[in-house]
């Protein structure tokens, strides 16, 4: 410990390479906890736990061809199911067809039970009754509400693509949950307008009573509907999320390939500085060996100097990163992506990475130059001129 | 810092460096180039040495030596009950942090640390603490007279004052020796005067023993014993009363030019 105020001063000894040298660890530091976030956004779990207790059942093909209505029923007597509710995905669009005003609008019938079932979301304004008891009522996410302004009471218009018709809908109540980018409104009020798309469903969410029944259940179910001409798939939500993230390629793999470009750029320009420092301190570093100073403590030295530079780093990024968090998450939650960053919080294992790699990048670029510091001979080191 | 003595120079007669058929050989690539040739000498405690003679005489390799910074090829190196030739790099380092200050010619003062801390860096292997530390820094500053600019950085003092601040360095552990590589030869001729002077009391004050590289005549007749060097040999060993050497320095630079 008595070293590190000698450590401290080498540290800024070429103030402007030193300043650089941080400013090139702590930017793709920045990024290194962007993308960790956003993977582990990916991964995460919105809904607290409450999602391991729900099942989705689709049709075994894709989630773009229908299952029968007639199958609910059925499903909702097997031993473990609490409720059931049915979704479908409506499409279309509100204003016009650019990406930022793209969010999730789905229909559900029976509203009361699809309040049941995801019971972690709570309605802010307006109440569920008046949500229910209008054919055209919307229950709109809060975060879409604060995007497009919406007040209680506005109506949108939703322009149908895969439904050929166009709902006037009334926002009746809001809701904060994992969720908030979503609309949820009547499928009744789509049936009315299209008769023909009575009695299929998108999909059905199966609220079960325990863990066992989640496992149990979806063989059950796909059972039950195997030798049918509707064949059904049912998997967990967790399940059916990694779906959706797959259908956006290897993520994690993308993510973690330019993760790792990014901690060797990095770590070659750690590297490059502590070269430089230990090249111009040959003599110095002789001149310390002959006053006694250990091989060892000359290593500890150096290293130290790398790791503290790559830690000065590393916290000015993931402080950075901190105070830039709030606006990210906004940003992220507005956008197309928005759905599937639902569970996007400030995540502590993502800013302990970014210490984890400064340190390492610290000591991985310092090791060489610290080595063949402490290894030079002092006779050698003295001759040096400078 | 040792007792104050009374001013009086001279040596206790106690062998302080015993060296013995030191050989010392360097080899690039096939050839074998051969620096000390069995070179053999004593150095009595409280003696200041003088080594002299021309480039590549083998003086700076031999002050290495005796200062354990460097290994013989062959022969034997005892510095007091120590014989640093058969020492291990690690024994040599904490031996050379209690025994031997460096005076060189270049100062090399680390430049992001104060006068102070430049001389604390030393202490910083001993198991002072803080205050100890920093009275034992404050003595040596004090003793080459530059207390009042204990915290300024090396670039803001002068050639002379930077060498008396690696004084204090080189004494601020107190060490029996010193070793000192051509002290005065960057500095002009009334800094190097008052490195002498003080060489000279630290000597005779504070009963350093001192071995001094020098080309300079006029600082190897501070000494008052003179080594004259040549090609690995020891050509001379005079021994001479301080102040009175400058005609024996002058000659052996002269040999040796």
């Amino acid at each position: 410990m008595k070293f590190f105020p000698f450590v401290f001063k080498n540290l800024f000894r070429k103030k402007t390479r030193s300043l650089l040298t941080i400013a090139s660890i702590l930017l793709p530091l920045l990024v290194i906890c962007i993308m960790g976030t956003l993977l582990r956004t990916l991964e995460s779990d919105p809904t607290g736990g409450k999602g391991m207790f729900r099942l989705i059942v689709r049709h075994k093909v894709s989630l773009t061809n229908w299952v029968l209505e007639s199958y609910m029923p059925k499903v909702r007597q097997l031993p473990g199911v609490t409720d059931v509710v049915r979704m479908n995905w409506f499409g279309g669009a509100y204003l016009d067809q650019k990406p930022e005003n793209m969010f999730a609008r789905f229909s559900t019938s029976d509203a009361q039970r699809f309040l049941e079932v995801f019971d972690e979301a709570s309605i802010v304004q307006g109440s569920a009754p008046d949500w229910i008891s209008d054919r055209s009522g919307v229950l709109a996410g809060e975060l879409l509400m604060k995007k497009y302004g919406w007040k209680l009471g506005q109506k949108i218009t939703l322009k149908g693509d895969i439904y050929p018709v166009n709902l006037e809908l009334t926002i009746r109540a809001t809701f904060k949950g994992p969720d908030e980018t979503a609309v949820y409104f009547h499928h009744q009020y789509i049936e009315e307008a299209l008769p023909r798309v009575k009695g299929y469903v998108g999909w059905f969410w199966i609220k079960a009573d325990s863990l066992a029944a989640v496992q149990r259940l979806p063989k059950e179910i796909d059972a039950m509907f195997d030798n049918s001409s509707v064949p059904t798939r049912t998997e967990t939500e967790k399940e059916m999320q990694n779906g959706f993230v797959s259908m956006l390629g290897n993520i994690k793999l993308l993510v973690t390939s330019i993760g790792t470009v990014i901690v060797l750029v990095i770590l070659l320009i750690a590297a490059n500085t502590m070269a430089m420092t230990a090249r111009e301190r040959v003599t110095e570093i002789a001149v310390l060996r002959t006053l006694g100073y250990p091989k060892g403590t000359i290593l500890g030295m150096m290293l130290g100097e790398s790791v503290l530079l790559a830690l000065v780093g590393g916290t000015l990024g993931a402080l950075l990163f901190v105070g830039l968090f709030p606006g990210f998450r906004q940003g992220v939650l507005y956008s197309p992506m928005g759905g599937f960053a639902a569970g996007m919080r400030l995540f502590p294992e993502v800013v302990a990475l970014a210490f984890g790699v400064s340190v390492l990048v610290g000591i991985l670029a310092g090791i060489v130059p610290a080595v063949r510091s402490a290894q030079r001979s002092i006779t050698d080191g003295l001759r040096q001129v400078g | 810092m040792s007792s104050v003595a009374s001013g009086t120079t001279g040596t206790s007669g106690t062998t302080l460096i015993r060296i013995e058929s030191l050989v010392k050989q360097y080899t690039r690539d096939t050839q074998v180039l051969t620096v000390l040739d069995n070179l053999s000498l004593t150095v009595d405690e409280g003696d200041f040495v003088a080594l002299m003679g021309p480039s590549g005489s083998g003086k700076t390799t031999l002050l290495n030596l005796i200062a354990g910074i460097d290994r013989p090829t062959s022969g034997t190196i005892l510095v007091g009950d120590r014989q640093v030739s058969s020492m291990s790099e690690a024994a040599l380092a904490k031996w050379r942090s209690a025994n031997v200050g460096f005076i060189f010619q270049l100062y090399n003062l680390v430049p992001v640390l104060t006068a102070f801390e430049n001389v604390e860096l030393p202490l910083l292997l001993t198991n002072l603490n803080r205050a100890r530390r920093r009275k034992q820094a404050e003595l040596a500053l004090s003793v080459v007279g530059l207390t009042d600019r204990m915290d300024h950085y090396p670039r803001q003092l002068s050639g002379g004052q930077e060498q008396r601040v690696a004084i204090a360095r080189a004494i601020a552990t107190d060490p029996k020796l010193l070793v000192a590589d051509e002290p005065t030869g960057d500095l002009d001729s009334k800094n190097g005067e008052e490195i002498l002077v003080l060489m000279e009391r630290l000597n005779s004050e504070f009963k350093k023993t001192i071995v001094m590289v020098t080309h300079d005549p006029k600082a190897a007749s501070r000494a008052h014993r003179l080594v004259h060097l040549d090609k690995g040999v020891l050509k001379e060993d005079v021994h001479a009363e301080r102040g009175k050497a400058v005609g024996i320095a002058a000659a052996i630079s002269a040999s040796s030019s």
